[in-house]
């Protein structure tokens, strides 16, 4: 099986070109604004609405009436945020999709502040991306240069600055509220929901907080319409995404897909098959937060609906490839490692938790595991999954539960033989 | 709002947490983080409770109630209780088992919980998290980084009630931990707060430390003897002697809140230097019976003209005995507890006013008014307040020629001290450009305008009555809150010139009221204020000198007049905890009890009676004041008609009923406003809230943490002309003599004055005052010393 389609997303990938204005534009670049410029705010939210785009942080809820919450009578200014603080283990589409087509996100970013009458939008970029956020510096410059951003953009009397931030390197930010306090000055924690930061987000104002490959995915949908977006994906999960395929396979990188493509076709057209013709053993959809999934789930589309009706998240599409030599208690200790290492503190299961599991699980994959560590490692996973402040921690928890769903006898073999049954050396990594 | 908590049904107005609706039915649900006057946090998770028709188990410290809503705690819903379980297994992971080492064992929320819901063993074999321990916040305050399960109770504490924003969380994963910015110290004065809401062991009191187990204590229900805040305590003695102040709740007066100084100043009643004998001139101070000691100062009143002064820490029991036998058997109006003009001829309308500004009032305000108070300092818990009706919109002005602690909070007028009056007053018939805007807000706000009036401008004959006339025009209320702990029970049992109880003139016709209780009185209309019967003293005219909780040296304006009236008047009586430097001039000692050994009532600054326990017996032969005056009464063949607090009670309910107030035509006596000629400044003093006072005593980690050694601090402009730089040392002179101290050139002190702090170890600063808290002064640069010592304090020159 094969897949062929029109590329969206990643059409000019292949020309540097765009990563200058001109360039940019002479693919028609801005021209998704200046329409935008010509029609109410309601009227943008309605096609975005209509487009049925989701969310493509990990949440997948749609961006139309996530802006739609957006109240613009409070008196108060509105913002709009870019979540470029792509953290999530496995993930790096939004990095190149930054560094390939840096103005198609200014674009969106622009027409999503049109959208809710935001005049500061902000994005707050991942502190690693040093390179993504010169590309970005660069091209907001032109930008400014070009009179798509500063006063009265594009020729029209709307006014709109952008910000870039650059984050301390905590995965915490990428959580949206966390961000907000993060972008505030303060410590990168989340925060009490209600208030959601569609009312009091930034500053205490109405403000929409959108990941970098969604607002990418807009201006298209403005200039060409929402029946042209749903052409491709499902009737629920329409468009494309990017997907980020790594570990165990033959080609790994960033691919555009149609939704509702099948992991076979990503994994064997696309990627090139498991790497060294081994077969596969587990995977993720997206991410380290979403449970894993094994080879029997290989035929699973790749899009919302179905990817959770296989008892997992299609997350960050960033899919990590496990084979038939990986042990799984190893893989899900150096998981968990993250989740104990990026826990940001504020509540117990997840500060605790982590931290303890982490230790279980590195005891278990050396041979010391005790037969009562496994009810303890199954009593993790419940106790902290839905437990804690915010979702990190259920991603530490769904690495926990999927592994001993999937492959109970491969911890229960540790623990009986004393060692790795597959024999896999077991990196002891001092946090 | 009606919901169902465990099957109950319990109604609450909307807004209300679960948490809070549930202690409303006696159902406990477990907590860590949640306190009720913190912002909610949802750190710990311990509170997990099912509400029906949700897929997940909530946080009841975050979720408001809804109408209709089902809610089941651990008591019904096993899911809960296991979630519960799981979540102290957590917690427990890295906490340290020193429980039989820690302050707080016996005592610990921790503790009592893991014991009431706790799973009872532990399945974790790991090594725990290991931190370098203890951290010296501060010197009152040690950080146990082990033991703490990171609630974030002290560092929201120090971000929403205190401002002091000293705690932060610092890293994160099971590394996160309390942490301070490096070389700083905890420098807050309600730093021991975070301690006492620490839900385990990892903040502790220094003081404390190791002082005591819970089940070795005794303790009792007490008010604070600092400030006229009345903050309650509980008092802990081990063995007797005080190791520890706790702040008792009560959402009406401190909240859940003490200041360090109420906290931790907490040993002058078991101070080495306390006299509990009764003590009578022979050739020296010689130990006698109370008995010999009353029969002899019997004699001396029975011959001679007495004066009465008195400080404002007594009770009000106290007060009322102290009142009645200055005017029914010392025959005398010459008793004053002030030690400034008060607020002149308003008093008596404060004295039977009653309670017309409560802390309640302060919370919900909308605009308040703050002239010449610098609450932290001054009144701290009252400060807190002010930052809570700030929190919660209220717009607080502040008239003060310092700047203040409320000043991340508040707008500041600066003005030069005594121009508080001048810029309260309308000017035909209009408000003064800077006052203006206050005026309206105040208009408008109705009753929810307060204005404030401070200590400080009591200074000044008219200011505090402008400030009441401030507030009165814009139909807002008004409060003069004076600094010591019961200066408002003496003001209302009529420890005052020309005041009998209640407010009532001894110069109209109120006196009858009085005399219908006391019978007929053989006294003159007005009596001298403090500062005429010093000088009486000083100029022989006075006989019997009775210093009753006070210390003329120390706590008058006026050191060289303190000093010539204890040389001069002829037998001094001294009643008190300590002799200290009375001791060479007292000719006798009456032991008094201290605050904790005595039963009785205070009176807060808003007017508030408050009852104090016994906490404990009287140490030696000391006895409460009251009883000491009724023997006094008794052995000078007088009665004051009671033996019995039920019987002081009683008549005191007759004279300290409610009564309607008047505003008094009596023409102000008072001096005019401080005079300043040209290429003068005006030295303002007032005491900060760690000084060298005598209840201060043995608070030697209070004064290490919070106590500023003596300074002057000088406006740029005033230091620029005068040639003196920040640091450097200065030479400070004025009519009574002359200091030399560190400046502080400072922007916030206004233009035209000079601040010094009014009793800092090291410097007595009315060493430079003539009967009032402000004096003319001009200062000059010295040459710094070739020695280590910064300061170098001049010897009051008129001494």
């Amino acid at each position: 099986m094969s897949v062929t389609f029109e590329r969206r997303l990643t059409r000019d990938w292949d020309d540097p070109g765009v990563i200058a204005i001109d360039g940019y534009r002479a693919k028609g670049g801005y021209e998704a604004l200046k329409n935008a410029l010509t029609k109410e705010p309601a009227a943008i939210i309605d096609t975005v609405k209509a487009s049925g785009l989701r969310g493509r942080g990990g949440a997948g809820f749609p961006a139309g009436v996530k802006w739609s919450f957006v109240p613009t009578t409070t008196g108060k200014p509105t913002y709009v945020v870019v979540n470029f603080d792509e953290s999530e283990p496995g993930t790096c589409n939004n990095r190149e999709l930054v560094d390939r087509d840096p103005h198609r996100l200014l674009e969106g970013t622009a027409i999503a502040a049109l959208a809710i009458g935001c005049r500061t939008a902000f994005i707050y970029v991942r502190g690693e991306y040093l390179a993504q956020s010169l590309v970005l510096g660069t091209a907001i410059g032109e930008a400014y240069e070009a009179g798509f951003l500063g006063t009265g953009i594009a020729g029209s009397d709307v006014d709109l600055d952008i910000v870039l931030h650059r984050g301390a390197g905590a995965y915490i930010c990428g959580e949206e509220t966390a961000l907000l306090n993060s972008l505030e000055g303060f410590r990168g924690q989340p925060r009490l929901r209600p208030p959601f930061p569609a009312v009091e987000g930034l500053y205490a104002s109405p403000t929409v907080i959108n990941n970098v490959e969604t607002l990418m995915s807009v201006p298209d949908i403005v200039l060409r319409g929402p029946e042209w977006f749903r052409e491709l994906g499902t009737e629920k999960s329409p468009g494309t995404k990017l997907f980020t395929i790594s570990g165990k396979v033959e080609r790994p990188g960033n691919y555009e897909l149609p939704l509702g493509t099948p992991l076979r076709v990503l994994l064997e057209d696309v990627a090139g098959g498991v790497l060294g013709g081994r077969s596969l053993k587990a995977w993720t959809p997206g991410g380290s937060s979403t449970p894993l999934l094994t080879a029997d789930h290989i035929d699973t589309p790749l899009d919302y609906e179905s990817v959770a009706a296989a008892g997992s998240l299609l997350g960050t599409g960033a899919v990590m490839v496990l084979d038939d030599t990986d042990c799984v208690v190893d893989a899900a200790q150096r998981m968990t490692r993250f989740y104990a290492n990026e826990s940001c503190g504020k509540c117990t299961p997840c500060r605790e938790g982590t931290w303890w599991a982490e230790r279980v699980l590195g005891r278990i994959a050396e041979g010391y595991g005790h037969p009562e560590d496994l009810p303890v490692m199954r009593d993790m996973g419940k106790h902290i999954m839905f437990r804690a402040f915010c979702a990190l921690a259920d991603g530490a928890a769904a690495v926990i539960d999927s592994s001993l769903k999937h492959f109970s006898e491969e911890f229960e073999e540790h623990v009986q033989l004393g060692r790795c049954p597959l024999q896999v050396e077991h990196e002891e990594v001092a946090v | 709002m009606t919901l169902a908590i465990d099957g109950k049904e319990v109604t609450v107005p909307a807004g209300t947490l679960i948490i809070r609706a549930a202690e409303q039915l006696g159902i406990e649900i477990p907590r860590f983080c949640d306190h009720p006057l913190l912002r909610p946090a949802g750190a710990c998770r311990q509170c997990y409770v099912r509400i029906e028709g949700q897929p997940k188990l909530a946080t009841s410290c975050t979720v408001p109630v809804a109408a209709g809503m089902s809610v089941q705690t651990q008591a019904s819903d096993d899911e809960v209780a296991d979630a519960q379980r799981a979540n102290l297994e957590f917690l427990l992971l890295n906490h340290p088992l020193d429980c039989p080492i820690c302050d707080r064992g016996g005592e610990c929320p921790l503790q009592d919980q893991a014991l009431a819901y706790g799973p009872g063993d532990s399945r974790f074999r790991e090594a725990k998290r290991v931190f370098k321990k203890p951290i010296p916040l501060s010197p009152l305050v040690a950080l146990d980084r082990e033991r703490c399960v990171l609630c974030a109770r002290c560092t929201r504490f120090c971000d929403e009630i205190s401002g002091d924003r000293f705690l932060e969380l610092y890293a994160r994963g099971a590394g996160e931990r309390v942490a301070i910015a490096a070389g700083e110290d905890f420098r807050s004065p309600f730093s021991g707060n975070t301690v006492q809401i620490c839900p385990v062991g990892a903040l502790t009191s220094v003081p404390y430390r190791f002082a005591a187990r819970p089940f070795d204590l005794t303790y009792g229900d007490s008010v604070c003897p600092h400030c006229s805040a009345g903050c309650n305590l509980r008092v802990d003695l081990r063995r007797g002697d005080v190791v520890r102040h706790l702040a008792r709740d009560e959402y009406e007066v401190n909240d859940a809140w003490l200041c360090d100084k109420g906290r931790y100043a907490f040993r002058f009643p078991d101070s080495s230097e306390r006299v509990t004998t009764p003590l009578i001139r022979d050739h020296g101070l010689e130990p006698a019976s109370f008995g010999e000691v009353l029969t002899s100062i019997a004699g001396w009143v029975d011959r001679g003209r007495v004066g009465v002064l008195t400080g404002g820490r007594l009770m009000d029991e106290d007060y009322y005995a102290l009142s009645k036998l200055a005017r029914t058997v010392f025959r005398t109006n010459d008793l004053d507890h002030r030690r400034d003009h008060g607020a002149g001829f308003v008093e008596g309308a404060i004295a039977g006013g009653g309670m017309p500004v409560t802390y309640r009032n302060v919370e919900e305000a909308k605009v308040i008014l703050v002239a010449g108070l610098d609450a932290e300092q001054e009144v701290p818990i009252l400060h807190l307040r002010l930052r809570k009706a700030a929190e919660r919109g209220a717009r607080i002005v502040v008239l003060h020629p310092r700047r203040t602690r409320l000043w991340d909070v508040a707008e500041h007028i600066p003005c030069r001290p005594g121009d508080e009056a001048w810029l309260l007053e309308k000017e035909e018939g209009r408000h003064r450009p800077e006052i203006e805007s206050v005026a309206t807000a105040m208009r408008e706000a109705g009753d929810a305008g307060i204005v404030i009036a401070g200590p400080r401008l009591a200074d000044h004959p008219q200011a505090v009555d402008r400030a009441r006339t401030f507030a009165s025009d814009a139909g807002g209320r008004f409060a003069y809150v004076t600094r010591r702990a019961n200066d408002r029970g003496a003001l209302v049992a009529g420890v005052h010139p020309w005041l009998l109880p209640n407010g009532r003139s001894s110069i109209d016709e109120d006196r009858a009221e009085v005399e219908s209780v006391w019978g007929p009185l053989d006294i003159p209309d007005r009596g001298r204020d403090w500062r005429g019967i010093l000088e009486a003293a000083a100029n022989r005219e006075i006989d019997v000198l009775f210093l009753i909780g006070v210390d003329p040296l120390r706590d008058y304006p006026d050191a060289a007049l303190a000093r010539r009236a204890l040389e001069n008047v002829p037998r001094k009586v001294v009643q008190s905890l300590e002799l200290a430097s009375l001791a060479r001039y007292a000719d006798a000692f009456l032991p008094a009890a201290a605050f904790l050994e005595k039963e009785g009532h205070v009176t807060t600054w808003e007017g508030r009676g408050q009852r104090l326990q016994r906490v404990r017996d009287p140490l030696g032969m000391s006895r409460p004041d009251w009883e000491i005056f009724a023997s006094l009464a008794l052995a000078c063949g007088g009665d004051l008609g009671f033996e019995t607090l039920d019987e002081l009670h009683e008549e005191m309910g007759t004279l300290l009923a409610p009564r309607a107030t008047r505003h008094l035509a009596v023409a102000d006596t008072g001096a005019a406003p401080t005079p300043v000629e040209d290429g003068e400044l005006l030295l303002f003093t007032y005491p900060l809230l760690v000084n060298d006072g005598r209840l201060s005593e043995g608070a030697d980690e209070l004064k290490a943490a919070l106590a500023d050694p003596p300074f002057v601090e000088i406006h740029p402009n005033n230091a620029g002309t005068a040639g003196v730089a920040d640091g450097s040392d200065v030479r400070v002179t004025t009519a009574a003599g002359e200091a030399t101290l560190p400046a502080r050139v400072t922007e916030h002190v206004s233009e035209g004055s000079l601040f010094v702090p009014f009793d800092q170890a090291g410097f007595a600063a009315n060493t430079l005052l003539q009967g009032r808290f402000s004096i003319a002064a001009t200062i000059d640069p010295v040459d710094a010393p070739a020695d280590e010592d910064p300061v170098e304090v001049g010897a009051g020159g008129a001494a």
